[in-house]
C-alpha cells in the first residue's frame, strides 16, 4: 500500500515583507522551506512506513527548485520523491493546485494502491487549508482534517480512527481507507534526519512529471484553471504596542482600561 | 457599419513591463499569453519579446499589480489621437467573451452565510457574517439567507431572522446531527445548485475550512480563505482582503469569472451585528439528500476541551503566563483564577518552571511550547528571548511588569506597568463582574 | 641456587609483563589514526613539563607527594635496576662504578627511600583517614585493594631495601656503610635488636626480589599502567588547546562520530591507559559537581572498560557486544552524561597527564546526532531554526541589524574599515546582549576605531552546533561564512562572544581561512594602554565587582588579563576574584550548548557559579559573554540576588567614559 504524503516548498514567510516604497514584495534573499506543517505529515507516512510497511511517495508541485523539500522528505525516509513542475501548472490557485496533486496521485495509484494522503493543515505561505479538502474531494477519499492524533490504522478491516483538533474541542472519528488527512503541529515530532540519510537523498532521483505524464486539459489547471486571482497586495497595518493607564499608581484603572480594549478588539469569550 | 470609409487600423501596441512594480505572482501573465511572447527570468519577472507580441493584452488585464501596460510608438499614439478625434470620444468595444460571461454570472444571486452550528449552539462566526452579508446584500441589492443544517435545529432559524437573514434554507435531519464532510457537503452542494447565490460566506473554523474546500472544488469555483476584509466592486465581485505569508502581507482576491463566490472568515474579524427578535422571514425547507448509510465517517466521540485533566498550552487560545515575577508557587492561584474566568490556561517561563511553580509541560519558549493562541497575557515575565520565541507568533499579547523596560513590552499588543499583585485580582474580579452582567442579560 | 630461582622467577615476569603490555597497548592500534608525532621538539618539551616536571601534579598541595614519589621511582629505578641485574649476575653491580659516582648514589637511593616511605605512610593516611571524595568513582574507588595493594608493594620494597642493606651493613660486609645514613641507623638498630642478621638480609633480598617480579607482573594490569604510558602521553598531547573539534568527511558510506570504541583514534584509546584515576577531573567539572550523571573521569574509565571486554573481538574483525553508548554500566557511557557536558574544559585542564576526556563527549555526540538522530528534544527547535534562520532563536535574519537603529553604524568594506564587527547572535537579537552590542558600538566610535558589520548577511557561526555534535551542519555553515569572510575581505575581525571568537579563530582554521580575531575585551584593553581610551580609574556606580570567567574566553582562549585590566582602569582597582577563577574557573552552564537545553538532573550549574560568587559579596557581577550574561543575571535573580548587577565588562567601560570627569 501506498501513503502519498503532499509537500511544498514555501518562502520563510516570516522574512517576506513589502518594500514600503514601491509596494512590491521583497523577495530577495528570502529563503525556501518545506512547509513546518507538512513536515509533520511527512513524520506520520513515516510512522505508517515504519508500523505497517507502507512504501511512502512525497509528492509536490512546484518550480524545479521545489526538488529541495522532497529531498528532505527524502531524507527523513520517504521511499520516492514526485516534483509536479511544468511552465502550465504555474499560477494555480487551492483549485487548480488540488487538480494537479490528485492526478498525480491517481496516476500513482495505477501501480499500487494509495490507502492513505497526508497533507499538512496549511501552508504558511497561503494559510489555506483547501488543498487538502479539494485533493480528498476530487479522489473521492474521506476526509479528515485537523488530526492530531492517528489512534488506528486497521489494514485488514481497512478504517482508521483519528482525533481532530476543533476549536473547543476534539472529535474522534472513524473513517474507511482510502482516506486523506490534514495534521496538526501537535500530531508528532518530525524525525531528524541522519547525515547517511541527507547525503542519500542528495543523490536520490527525484522524478519529475510535467503535464504530458499527467496530460490534464491546460484549461483546468495552473492560472487558466484558477478562479481566483490577486488583485492587490499591501502592507497590513501593524498596530504598535500601547501603554495602558497608570498600573503602578491606579491599578483598578489600568485593568479597567484593559478590558475595554479587549471588548473592542472582540477578544473576551465570556 | 459603414464599409465606405475605411479608418486606419487601431494599433494595438506591446505589452512592457513597469519597473519595480512585479512582484512575481507566479507567472500569469506568461500563462496568459496566447503566443509564448513571455519567458520568465530568474527572479520570476517577465521578459517580454516585442517582436512576438500581438498587443492582445491579455497579460495586462491579468496582471494582478498592474505591473504592464501597453507602450505604443509616437506613430501610434498619434493614430489613436485621431480615431478617438474621429469617434468623439472613447471607442467602447463589447467583448463577445466578457458578454457571455455577464450572462453566465447573472444567474447567480443573492448572500448566503452558513450557520455553523455543533450540538444545535451556532458559532458566533456566523452571526459576525450575517451582519457583513447583510452589508453585501444591500450592495448587491439581493437577499441575504441564511443555511441552517443539524438534527433539531429549527431554533437556529428565528436566531437567524434576528441577525439579518431574510430567508432561511433548512435542512434538518438525523444524519446532518454530527458534522460530517461527506454529508453536509452533499447537503449544500445540492442547495448551491438549486438556488444559485452568487456569495456564500462561511466561518474560517475547522468545520468551516473543511466544509467550504470541498464545495468549493465540487461546484469548481472560487474559494478564498480566512478573510478578513470583504466588499463588493460595482461588477459584483466580491473583493476578499485576507493576511498572506504569515500575516506578513495582505492581498485582495477576486473571482470574477465564477460563481459563487465562497470566503470562510476569520472569526472575531467583523463585527456582531445587533439582533433583532421582533426579525421574522421565511424559512425554506429542503429535504436532505443522503441516508446515513451513505455516510462512511463515524464520528465516535466529542470531548470538549478542558474537563479533562490534562492541559494543552500549545493549542489553547487564550493563555496566561507567570514568570520570576509571580515570586512564589501559591500565588500562581491567582492565574489560575483569571485562566478560569477567561476560559484559558496557566502558561510558565523557565524560570518559572524551574522555581518548581509550574510543571515542565505549561513552560513557554525555546526549550518548552511555542504556543500561538488568540490572547497571551504575560505576568511577571520579564520577556528574554528564550521566552519571547515561544509566544511571540500569538494574536494579542498583553504584558502586565512592574519594570517599564522589560523586553517584554516591545512585543506586547498592550502593556500595562504596575504591581501585578494589584492588576491581576482587579482584571478577575472586574471580568467576573463583567461575565455576570451578561449572562444575566441573556 | 639463588640465581637460578630468581632468573627464572625474573624471566617469567618479564615475559608475562611484555606479553601484558603488549596485550592492552596493542587494543590501541585498533582505533583510528591521529596525527601526533609533528614537532618532536615541542612535544619533548611538554613531556619534560607536564611528566617529568609534574607541573600540573604538583597544583594540588597534595601532587607534592606523588612529585615525590614518581622522582624516587625514577631515581630508585637504577637501584632496582642494579638489583635485578645483580641477581641474575651476581659479579655485576654498581661498585663497579667510580668510588665517588657509587657513594654519591648511595646517598640518594637512601635518602629518597627513606622520603618514598613518608610519602606512602602519607598516602595510606590520605585515602584511610582523609578520604578526599574525587578518589570514588562509580566503578572506581580510592579505597580498592588495588590502590593499597599497590602502595603497599612499594613500601615493603623500600622497608625491604633498608632491611637488606641493614643487615649486610651490620654484618660489616659494606664498604660503602658512611653513604648509606638510613641504612646505618637501621643497621644500628638492628644489632641492637640481637636478630639472626643473615636471616634478614637474605628475608629481605627475597621479599625485595618477589615485590619488584610481583610489581612487574600487576603493573600493566592495574591503573599503575600509567607509570608506562603517563610519559608518552604527555609527549602526544595535544599541543594546541583542543579549543576546537576534528574535522568530519561527508560522503556515502561514511561513519561519523563515535558510536563504537574502535571509532575513537589511538590516542583517544591511549588515554585510557593513561589515566591515573586521580579524580581531579571530576572535582572540577561542572556536571560532576552539580549532580549529573557526567563523570569524566568515568567516561575515559568505560573507554577503558569497553576497549578491554570488546578488543578481542575486534581484533578478530567482529563487533563489540558491550555498547560504548547505552544503559548505565561499566564500559557504557549513559546519552544523559554525554549531554551533560558544557565543554568547558575544566577537566583538560585539570589532568596532570593531559587526558583529552571532553574531545571524547564531542565525538560521541556526534555518534547520537548524526547516526542515530538522537538528542533531547529542545535541540530540534534549535537545529532547525539554525539550518534555516542561520540564529538559535529562529529569528528572521532580515533583523540581524536592527540595533543598529539608535547609532550611525557603516557596513563592512575592505579597505574602508579595518575591522569587521561579527555582532553574533545573542549581540544582535537578544534584546540584553544588544545592550552590550550598543555599548561596544559607543566605546569603539569613541576611540575612533574604524569598524563596520555584515548586517543582514551576517550569519550565526555555529559554535553550539559544533559542541553538540551536529557536524554536518556546522560544516556547511562553517563553508558559508568562510565563503563570506573571503568574498568580502575581511582580515580583522571583533567579536562580541567567546564563542563566536574561538569559532572563527580556531575552528575555521581548519578551513583555511587565517583571520585575525580578538575578543572585544582583548581590543578594548589594548586601546587603553595606547591611551586611545582615557580613563581616570574614578568610576565607583558599580560598586564591589566581581570577574567570572567566561570559559571559551579563559580556558579555551588564554585570555584572562584583558577583562581584568578593563575593570582596573575604569575602577582605579582589580576586580574581586571568586575562589574558582582565571585558568581554573567554574562554567556558567551554557557552554557546549547547553543554553539551548532544558537541566533536569541536579543542582544548576548557574546556581552554584552564582554562590561561589556571592560569597565575594559582589554589586556587580562582570562578564565577558553573552551566555554568562543570561546564566549569571538569571542565577542571581533565582538566588533572590537580583540587586546584584550583571554587567558585560564593555559596559563597565561604557559606565566608566560616561561618569568621566572632564
Amino acid at each position: 500500500m501506498l501513503v502519498v504524503v503532499c509537500v511544498k516548498q514555501v518562502p520563510d514567510t516570516t522574512q517576506v515583507q513589502i518594500d514600503p516604497v514601491t509596494n512590491t514584495l521583497i523577495r530577495e534573499g528570502v529563503p525556501f522551506i518545506v512547509n513546518p506543517y507538512d513536515t509533520h505529515a511527512v513524520e506520520q507516512a513515516l510512522r505508517f512506513k515504519d508500523r505497517y510497511g507502507c512504501r511512502v511517495v512525497a509528492i509536490s508541485m512546484g518550480p524545479p527548485n521545489a526538488e529541495a523539500t522532497l529531498r528532505k522528505a527524502l531524507a527523513q525516509g520517504a521511499d520516492r520523491a514526485v516534483l509536479l513542475s511544468d511552465r502550465v501548472f504555474g499560477g494555480a490557485d487551492t483549485l487548480a493546485t488540488s487538480k494537479v496533486l490528485a492526478a498525480a496521485i491517481e496516476r500513482l495509484a495505477q501501480e499500487d494502491e494509495v490507502g492513505v494522503v497526508i497533507c499538512g493543515k496549511q501552508t504558511i505561505d497561503g494559510d489555506t487549508a483547501q488543498v487538502g479538502p479539494g485533493i480528498a474531494t476530487r479522489l473521492d477519499f474521506a476526509q479528515l482534517t485537523l488530526v492530531d492524533r492517528v489512534d488506528e490504522l486497521d489494514l485488514s478491516a481497512r478504517r482508521i480512527k483519528v482525533s481532530r483538533k476543533l476549536e473547543g474541542r476534539h472529535e474522534h472519528v472513524e473513517a474507511p481507507l482510502p482516506v486523506l488527512l490534514t495534521v496538526v503541529r501537535e500530531l508528532n515530532r518530525p524525525r531528524y534526519p541522519t547525515v547517511a540519510m541527507r547525503l542519500e537523498s542528495a543523490d536520490a532521483q527525484v522524478e519529475v512529471w510535467d503535464n504530458s505524464v499527467l496530460g490534464l486539459d491546460v484549461n483546468t489547471i495552473g492560472l487558466k484553471g484558477s478562479p481566483t486571482w490577486v488583485s492587490r497586495i499591501f502592507s497590513p497595518e501593524r498596530a504598535k504596542g500601547e501603554m495602558l493607564g497608570d498600573g503602578a499608581h491606579d491599578p483598578e484603572g489600568a485593568a479597567q482600561l484593559l478590558i475595554d480594549k479587549m471588548i473592542e478588539k472582540d477578544l473576551l469569550a465570556l | 457599419m459603414t464599409d465606405a470609409v475605411k479608418p486606419p487600423k487601431k494599433p494595438r501596441g506591446k505589452a512592457q513591463l513597469l519597473e519595480n512594480k512585479c512582484i512575481a505572482c507566479g507567472a500569469r501573465c506568461q500563462s496568459a499569453c496566447p503566443v509564448d511572447a513571455i519567458q520568465m527570468n530568474d527572479a520570476g519577472e517577465p521578459i517580454i519579446d516585442p517582436s512576438r507580441c500581438i498587443g492582445c493584452v491579455k497579460c495586462v488585464k491579468v496582471c494582478p499589480v498592474q505591473a504592464i501596460e501597453m507602450a505604443f510608438t509616437p506613430e501610434e499614439l498619434r493614430i489613436l489621437q485621431e480615431l478617438a478625434a474621429a469617434s468623439g470620444g472613447e471607442v467602447v468595444e463589447e467583448d463577445p467573451e466578457e458578454a457571455a460571461l455577464k450572462k453566465k454570472l447573472a444567474a447567480y444571486r443573492g448572500v448566503w452565510v452558513f450557520i455553523e452550528q455543533t450540538e444545535g449552539e451556532a458559532a458566533k462566526v456566523s452571526w459576525e457574517l450575517l451582519g457583513k452579508g447583510k452589508e453585501l446584500a444591500q450592495a448587491r441589492k439581493a437577499p441575504l439567507c441564511a443555511v441552517v443544517m443539524g438534527d433539531n435545529v429549527e431554533k437556529l432559524c428565528a436566531e437567524a431572522f434576528g441577525y439579518g437573514a431574510e430567508t432561511v434554507y433548512l435542512m434538518d435531519a438525523p444524519v446532518l446531527r454530527h458534522y460530517r464532510t461527506e454529508a453536509y457537503q452533499k447537503s449544500l452542494c445540492a442547495l448551491v445548485e438549486k438556488y444559485k447565490p452568487e456569495v456564500i460566506l462561511m466561518g474560517a473554523t475547522g468545520l468551516g475550512r473543511d466544509l467550504a474546500g470541498v464545495v468549493a472544488t465540487i461546484l469548481a469555483t472560487g474559494l478564498t480563505a480566512d478573510c478578513t476584509g470583504l466588499s463588493v466592486d460595482e461588477k459584483g465581485n466580491l473583493m476578499q482582503t485576507r493576511p498572506a505569508f504569515g500575516g506578513n502581507i495582505m492581498a485582495t482576491i477576486v473571482c470574477d469569472k465564477f460563481r459563487p463566490q465562497m470566503s470562510t472568515v476569520r472569526p472575531h474579524v467583523m463585527p456582531m451585528p445587533e439582533f433583532d427578535p421582533q426579525a421574522k422571514g421565511e424559512i425554506v425547507r429542503e429535504p436532505v439528500p443522503i441516508a446515513e448509510n451513505d455516510v462512511q465517517v463515524k464520528v465516535l466521540d466529542i470531548l470538549m476541551d478542558g474537563g479533562g485533566s490534562k492541559v494543552d498550552i500549545a493549542g489553547a487560545e487564550f493563555i496566561i503566563s507567570g514568570g520570576r515575577g509571580m515570586m512564589a508557587k501559591e500565588n500562581f492561584s491567582m492565574l489560575e483564577e483569571l485562566a478560569e474566568v477567561l476560559g484559558g490556561v496557566v502558561g510558565a517561563s523557565r524560570s518559572a518552571v524551574d522555581a518548581g511553580w509550574m510543571p515542565p509541560d505549561r513552560q513557554v519558549g525555546q526549550t518548552g511550547k511555542t504556543v500561538r493562541p488568540k490572547v497571551y497575557i504575560a505576568c511577571g515575565i520579564s520577556g528574554a528571548i528564550q521566552h519571547l520565541v515561544g509566544m511571540q507568533d500569538s494574536d494579542v499579547v498583553i504584558a502586565i511588569n512592574r519594570d517599564p523596560e522589560a523586553p517584554i513590552f516591545e512585543v506586547a499588543s498592550y502593556g500595562i506597568v504596575g504591581d501585578l499583585f494589584k492588576v491581576i485580582p482587579a482584571l478577575t474580579q472586574k471580568l467576573r463582574t463583567l461575565k455576570a452582567a451578561r449572562s444575566g442579560a441573556k | 641456587m639463588q640465581t637460578a630461582i630468581f632468573t627464572t622467577l625474573l624471566v617469567a615476569s618479564l615475559l608475562f609483563f611484555a606479553w601484558s603490555v603488549y596485550r592492552r597497548l596493542s587494543l590501541v592500534l585498533l582505533g583510528l589514526p591521529e596525527e601526533r608525532f609533528d614537532q618532536p621538539g615541542r612535544r619533548l618539551s611538554e613531556m619534560f613539563l607536564y611528566a617529568f616536571g609534574q607541573l600540573r601534579v604538583i597544583k594540588k598541595p597534595f601532587g607534592l607527594n606523588h612529585f615525590v614519589i614518581f622522582w624516587s621511582f625514577v631515581i630508585l629505578a637504577i637501584a632496582n635496576g642494579e638489583f635485578l641485574v645483580n641477581g641474575v649476575f651476581p659479579s655485576l653491580s654498581l661498585a663497579l662504578l667510580p668510588e665517588g659516582l657509587h657513594r654519591a648514589l648511595l646517598v640518594a637511593f637512601d635518602v629518597v627511600s627513606l622520603l618514598t616511605l613518608f610519602a606512602i605512610a602519607l598516602s595510606f593516611v590520605r585515602r584511610i583517614v582523609v578520604r578526599p571524595p574525587q578518589l570514588d568513582s562509580l566503578y572506581v574507588k580510592g579505597r580498592s585493594p588495588e590502590a593499597f595493594a599497590i602502595l603497599s608493594f612499594i613500601a615493603l620494597l623500600m622497608l625491604a631495601y633498608f632491611g637488606m642493606h641493614g643487615a649486610i651493613i651490620a654484618q660489616g660486609r659494606e664498604a660503602a656503610a658512611s653513604a648509606m645514613p638510613v641504612s646505618t641507623v637501621v643497621a644500628a638498630w638492628l644489632t641492637h635488636a640481637g636478630v639472626d642478621l643473615t636471616l634478614v638480609e637474605s628475608v629481605s633480598w627475597w621479599v625485595h626480589a618477589l615485590v619488584l617480579i610481583a610489581f612487574i607482573c600487576f603493573l600493566p594490569l592495574s591503573k599503575h599502567m600509567h607509570i608506562l604510558t603517563a610519559i608518552p602521553n604527555c609527549y602526544f598531547g595535544a599541543l594546541n588547546w583542543p579549543a576546537t573539534q576534528p574535522r568530519e568527511t561527508f560522503e556515502k558510506g561514511a561513519v561519523y562520530g563515535v558510536g563504537s570504541v574502535e571509532r575513537f583514534t589511538w590516542k583517544d584509546l591511549f588515554d585510557s591507559f593513561s589515566c591515573t584515576e586521580c579524580g581531579r577531573c571530576q572535582s572540577v567539572c561542572p556536571a560532576s559537581i552539580t549532580g549529573k550523571p557526567l563523570n569524566p573521569r568515568q567516561v575515559v574509565h568505560a573507554i577503558k572498560t569497553n576497549l578491554l571486554e570488546n578488543g578481542p573481538a575486534l581484533k578478530d574483525g567482529r563487533k563489540g557486544t558491550l555498547p560504548l553508548i547505552g544503559d548505565e554500566g561499566e564500559g557504557t557511557n549513559t546519552e544523559d552524561a554525554i549531554w551533560s557536558c558544557t565543554t568547558c574544559g575544566a577537566c583538560m585542564e585539570a589532568c596532570p597527564v593531559l587526558i583529552e576526556q571532553m574531545p571524547k563527549i564531542v565525538k560521541m555526540r556526534r555518534h547520537l546526532v548524526e547516526t542515530e538522530s538522537k538528542f533531547p528534544e529542545e535541540l530540534l527547535n534549535l537545529f532547525e531554526n539554525m539550518e534555516q534562520r542561520s540564529n538559535p532563536w529562529g529569528i528572521a535574519p532580515g533583523e540581524r541589524a536592527k540595533w543598529v537603529s539608535t547609532l550611525p553604524v557603516k557596513p563592512f568594506v575592505a579597505g574602508e574599515t579595518e575591522y569587521l564587527l561579527y555582532v553574533g547572535c545573542a549581540g544582535s537579537f537578544d534584546s540584553r546582549a544588544k545592550q552590550v552590542t550598543v555599548a561596544l558600538a559607543t566605546v569603539l566610535n569613541a576611540a575612533g576605531v574604524s569598524w563596520g558589520i555584515l548586517g543582514k548577511d551576517e550569519k550565526c557561526c555555529g559554535d553550539s552546533l559544533r559542541r553538540l555534535g551536529n557536524e554536518y551542519l556546522f560544516d556547511k555553515m562553517a563553508k558559508e561564512n568562510v565563503e563570506i569572510f573571503r568574498e568580502r575581505g575581511v582580515a580583522k575581525v571583533i567579536t562580541l562572544c567567546p564563542h563566536c571568537l574561538t569559532t572563527l579563530k580556531n575552528d575555521y582554521r581548519q578551513y583555511g581561512l587565517e583571520l585575525e580575531v580578538v575578543h572585544q575585551s582583548e581590543l578594548i584593553a589594548d586601546l587603553i594602554k595606547k591611551g586611545r581610551i582615557k580613563l581616570d580609574g574614578s568610576e565607583k556606580s558599580l560598586g564591589k565587582i566581581a570577574y567570572h570567567d567566561p570559559c571559551y574566553l579563559g580556558r579555551h582562549n588564554d585570555i584572562f588579563e584583558a577583562p581584568r585590566t578593563v575593570v582596573q582602569a575604569v575602577t582605579g582597582s582589580a576586580p574581586q576574584e571568586a575562589e574558582r577563577h582565571g585558568r581554573n574557573s567554574f562554567c556558567c552552564g551554557a557552554g557546549g550548548g547547553r543554553m539551548w537545553m532544558e537541566e533536569f538532573i541536579g543542582d544548576r550549574v548557574n546556581h552554584t557559579r552564582v554562590d561561589e560568587l556571592l560569597a565575594e559579596k559582589p554589586d556587580t557581577v562582570c562578564v565577558a559573554c553573552p551566555y554568562c550574561m543570561t546564566m549569571m543575571e538569571d542565577g542571581l535573580k533565582d538566588r533572590g540576588a537580583g540587586e546584584v548587577k550583571v554587567r558585560d565588562v564593555v559596559e563597565v567601560l561604557a559606565e566608566g567614559l560616561l561618569h568621566k570627569k572632564g
